[in-house]
């Protein structure tokens, strides 16, 4: 067996790797979009003891680095409060926090960017500040966030790769697995490298599609 | 049916309301003229509770709207406000803009829903084959229109309009004013804050004139061009409303 069609044989392996990246990249993204949204609706509409609460989780969460804050929660503060979570799920739990803080910036600006006489003109036909919020600001400032969200599932994609520190089985541990085993290092880094080439642009590509069919008619943009 | 009295507002140090009080009867308009800063923008919004006055009392078909246990959403269904930057929803036709709040605030079924708000675009002459445009694929005068037949769908009382054409050209302003003409001559009860001199004296029953915050001159158009006797006012006849009134 030469060692090229031995390599060959590990490419299943390392494409399982993608199934992985994708649940941590799905996982982060869906918690962050859960986390985001009230968070940038508090920052907007919350009084001052709230932004007391946000403004830390936001320092912290853009503040410091993905690979520390994996660290911090792996070894440090989940044992210490004696929580038990694999290396999976606290690879989703850090990403999602800290996509959290981002989504959170994307939704606030493109709530700001909806015009607040709108808001006003629903409360004149009787509108509740909920109501208001639910069927005239979020429609929109969903609408508005799609480019940045894409954005921001690009960046994730790429640092999900930092999980590899913590042993999750995604793509770059693979490849590494792949690499030693093989002992090659070309062909395993740059086939993990063509997975997150994939995977980047079928999300950016499926978001830009969405994109289009939800924008409003007329308004500017693609 | 509207009894404003006594109303006071004030941001920080300055007085926008300082003591507005008037009345208007069933059916009857009024237009509202006076310099910018001189709080006729925050006397319509106290009047729809979109700002909370400091003192002073409003009364709505007789019932006090200022005392702290009204329904707010209840009373802003009977208030019809039109801005004066439209503020239709972006993200919904016009005829959504119309429906929305019958299917949301009044809970209406759709196809009631639908009826009423057609209704209301006929009164506001907005043809079938905008119905399924959005706002930024009409006109301004269009916009302006759909915000009136957005209010009116409510089934308001009362329709209070602020500066409804300030940002609209003059020709497609005139389409506004005509629409507004039509439903304060069809009986509807109408507060006006305008600068257009030639319609507010057309469609007037009184004129209030408002200066840093009082009305300080009220007096029925008739009056006005008879004997323009305040100095407000005449400077009002004279230079035809617009900017040059602000000077």
């Amino acid at each position: 067996m030469t060692s090229y069609s031995f390599f060959l044989s590990y490419i299943p392996f390392i494409a399982e790797g993608a199934l992985w990246t994708i649940c941590l990249v799905g996982g982060g993204i869906g918690l962050g979009f859960i986390i985001g949204i009230p968070v940038a609706l508090g920052q907007v509409y919350g009084g001052r003891t709230l932004r007391y609460v946000i403004e830390p989780y936001l320092w912290f969460f853009r503040g410091v680095p993905l690979l520390v804050q994996l660290f911090l929660f792996y070894w440090g503060l989940l044992p210490s409060i004696g929580f038990k979570l694999d290396p999976l799920e606290t690879s989703i739990l850090v990403l999602g926090l800290r996509s959290g803080a981002y989504q959170s910036q994307i939704f606030r600006s493109a709530m700001e960017s909806v015009e607040k006489g709108q808001f006003l003109a629903a409360m004149s036909i009787g509108m509740s500040r909920g109501q208001a919020m639910l069927y005239i600001i979020l429609p929109q400032a969903l609408r508005i966030s799609i480019p940045g969200w894409a954005n921001e599932y690009a960046i994730m994609l790429k640092d999900s790769a930092i999980c590899f520190s913590l042993g999750v089985m995604e793509i770059l541990t693979r490849a590494r697995y792949t690499a030693i085993a093989t002992g090659m290092a070309l062909l395993p880094y740059l086939f993990a490298g063509i997975f997150f080439i994939l995977l980047t642009n079928l999300g950016t590509g499926i978001l830009n599609m969405a994109y289009k069919r939800l924008r409003i008619p007329g308004s500017i943009g693609v | 049916m509207l009894e404003v009295e006594n109303i006071y507002k004030s941001y920080g140090n300055v007085k926008a309301l300082n003591g507005v009080t008037f009345s208007l009867e069933k059916g009857e308009t009024k237009v509202i003229a006076g310099p910018s800063g001189a709080g006729k923008s925050t006397l319509l919004k106290c009047i729809n509770l979109l700002i909370k006055p400091d003192r002073g009392r409003i009364f709505l078909e007789g019932e006090e709207i200022t005392s702290p246990n009204t329904n707010i959403s209840k009373v802003r269904q009977r208030i019809g406000f039109v801005f004066q930057e439209f503020n239709l929803f972006n993200h919904l036709t016009v005829l959504g803009n119309v429906m929305i709040g019958l299917t949301k605030v009044k809970n209406m079924p759709k196809e009631e829903a639908l009826r009423r708000a057609k209704e209301a675009l006929e009164m506001v002459h907005i043809e079938e084959d905008l119905w399924d445009r959005y706002p930024s694929q009409i006109s301004g005068g269009e916009k302006q229109r759909t915000a009136i037949a957005r209010a009116l769908a409510m089934d308001p009382v009362l329709m209070l309009y602020d500066e409804p054409t300030s940002a609209l050209d003059p020709n497609l302003a005139a389409e506004v004013l005509q629409v507004i003409k039509e439903l304060s001559r069809s009986g509807m009860t109408s507060l006006i804050v305008t600068h257009e001199m030639s319609f507010a004296l057309e469609v007037a029953d009184e004129m209030l004139f408002m200066f840093d915050g009082r009305i300080v001159h009220a007096a029925s158009p008739v009056e006005l061009l008879s004997n323009p006797k305040h100095e407000l006012a005449s400077r009002f006849l004279r230079l035809g409303g617009g900017n040059g009134f602000l000077g």
